[in-house]
């Protein structure tokens, strides 16, 4: 099956500046595709490029089997996409400025904006410029999905939103899919990537530095934890917590209440059950930030010591 | 859901208010000014006020004719206020369209949609062409409407020639703004270039009215293009109108070709 993106050693520089370096991601039809990594690692560059709204210095893309700029108008209305900054301003009202966007985008079901708006909780009779960056936000997702593209490209879908409509808003991916409309979504938030991909490539410095399954990337491992023991003898903690697989960036301290902390990377249970054995006045384990997790698992490959944080993702 | 003219209307309807204020400036100035020819233009007065000031600064604001009612409209009107409201208009205009655009992020996800580059430039050059002609229109009708009261003694076929020469003016700085905008996506520099184009060919008219030396000036003066042949007077000056509606067409393919090549960055 013809994939519904694929780029072939797609290069983009910014003068001399490397922005993106020989990308080759694949997307499946009907799939939902993840894109994570950094700010700055190149994400949105990658995202308009498909979009034609920015051209490769070299290499190659195809999207729905078109190439971006040879495909036109007439390819972008297959598409429904929501860029990484969305600005919106002016008097119009969210249901003008969408009735403009629906003529020049592929064809509208009856009702699919007022049922969008709906969903998201959108009041479609305010002025634009009125309107919070959450609402805006929302907006920009009505006219993404309104046509109902054969291809969603979201780049930083969710920034804004409240997590009530962030569900919402997954839902809606995960309904996508189901009809056979293909996802490609871009975040620095790993929960949001897991809970909707099929499939991640993780971009640093412009290059894929892992890509695979969701499972298969050892993102979704690593953990900070914190935690209170109250009448626990720190040293016998410490010997137990050496024993852990995984854990390390240990630090105790405390008198009465012992105070732990660490990073762990790898099963929780051992710890889990470690703890049980006390009694825990206070436990915090904290997913990293994206990229955190990027730059300590892939730290080391060639992508990162180059080109980061010059552009935005 | 395919509609005629997306982004031209658009704009249209995002502007619709500025093109009010717009038309109340140029109702205003034309109320102001042309009912004032009797009192002042019509009974020798003003030729004395003329006769008294410097020859220079007479010829600066092209008011050697001004004792009579078409040079009365063209010195105070079409060669001074008019000039300046439409033409800061139309590069405001022709700034916001593609410069404003994109520092606002609209472009971006407009191009995403199903317009293609060339009709976005296209259409926004439309659409400040028709906000422009519609000035255009309403300073004609203000001016024949005041003709009689005002014994302006305008011939009224001349005021077509006149009113295209001023559209046309301001569009040369509409387009340009418009092509510099398509070029670099900065509006402050289209601004400039719109600004900067009606100012230099006022200020070459105007050495070339004093300095006889310098009469090939009008060569590079869009406002010598507009108004020298005093089209208010004289007639309608195609050659004028050609080569100011001339280059508006090159600018406007420029801004076309231009943006079609460009990465469209916000």
């Amino acid at each position: 099956m013809t994939p519904a993106i694929e780029t072939i050693g797609l290069k983009k520089r910014y003068g001399s500046h490397p922005a993106i370096h020989d990308l080759d991601i694949a997307v499946e039809p009907g799939t939902v595709f993840g894109l994570i990594g950094p700010n700055g690692a190149g994400k949105t560059t990658t995202l308009r490029m498909l979009l034609d709204i920015i051209r490769p210095s070299s290499g190659q893309a195809r999207v729905l089997g078109l190439d971006p700029r040879g495909g036109g108008p007439a390819l972008r209305r297959r598409i429904g996409y929501v860029p990484g900054e969305l600005r919106l301003e002016g008097r119009i009202r969210g249901r003008g400025l969408l009735r403009h966007y629906a003529e020049i985008s592929g064809t509208i079901a009856p009702k699919a904006v007022e049922d969008l708006a709906d969903r998201l909780g959108l009041d479609l009779n305010r002025q634009v410029r009125m309107l919070s960056k959450g609402n805006k936000q929302k907006l920009g997702l009505i006219q993404a999905f309104m046509h109902r593209p054969e291809l969603l490209i979201l780049d930083e879908p969710t920034s804004g939103l409240d997590p009530l409509v962030q569900r919402e808003f997954l839902e809606m991916v995960r309904e996508a899919r189901m009809r056979g409309q293909t996802v490609l979504l871009s975040s620095h938030v790993l929960s949001e990537i897991q809970q909707t991909a099929d499939h991640v490539a993780v971009l640093s410095g412009g290059r894929i530095v892992a890509e695979g399954a969701v499972a298969s990337l050892r993102l979704g491992q690593i953990r900070h934890v914190r935690m209170s023991l109250d009448r626990a003898d720190p040293d016998a903690i410490r010997v137990e917590l050496a024993a852990i697989p995984g854990l390390r960036d240990v630090s105790i301290t405390g008198e009465g209440e012992t105070r732990v902390t660490a990073t762990l990377d790898g099963d929780i249970d051992p710890l889990a059950k470690l703890f049980a054995r006390y009694r825990v006045t206070d436990l915090v384990v904290e997913e990293p930030d994206l990229e955190e997790s990027v730059l300590q698992l892939y730290g080391n490959s060639p992508g990162n010591a180059r080109g980061k944080g010059v552009n935005r993702g | 859901m395919v509609r005629v003219l997306p982004v031209l209307r658009r704009s249209l309807s995002d502007s619709w208010r500025s093109l009010i204020g717009w038309s109340l400036g140029v109702a205003a100035a034309l109320f102001m000014y042309l009912p004032l020819f009797p009192s002042i233009g019509g009974n020798g007065e003003m030729q004395q006020i003329i006769d008294s000031m410097p020859e220079e600064l007479v010829k600066t604001l092209g008011y050697e004719q001004i004792a009579s009612g078409p040079g009365y409209a063209q010195g105070t009107f079409y060669g001074l206020i008019g000039f300046l409201l439409l033409v800061i208009a139309a590069t405001s205009w022709g700034s916001s369209a593609i410069a404003g655009a994109e520092e606002s992020g609209k472009l971006e996800l407009t191009l995403a949609h199903g317009v293609g580059r060339s009709q976005y430039a296209l259409e926004s050059a439309l659409s400040v062409l028709v906000r422009l002609a519609w000035l255009g229109l309403l300073s004609a009708g203000i001016v024949l409407l005041l003709n009689e009261p005002s014994s302006l003694g305008i011939d009224p076929s001349n005021v077509f020639g006149v009113s295209a020469a001023l559209v046309g003016l301001a569009f040369v700085s509409g387009t340009i703004a418009l092509m510099v905008g398509a070029a670099t996506g900065r509006r402050i520099l289209a601004t400039a270039a719109g600004a900067g184009v009606a100012v230099i060919g006022y200020v070459f008219n105007a050495i070339a009215n004093q300095v006889e030396d310098a009469e090939w000036l009008r060569v590079l003066s869009p406002y010598s293009w507009a108004y020298r042949e005093l089209p208010l007077q004289g007639g309608t000056d195609w050659t004028g109108l050609g080569l100011l509606w001339g280059l508006c067409v090159v600018f406007v393919v420029a801004a076309t070709l231009i943006l079609r090549r460009r990465d469209i960055t916000g």
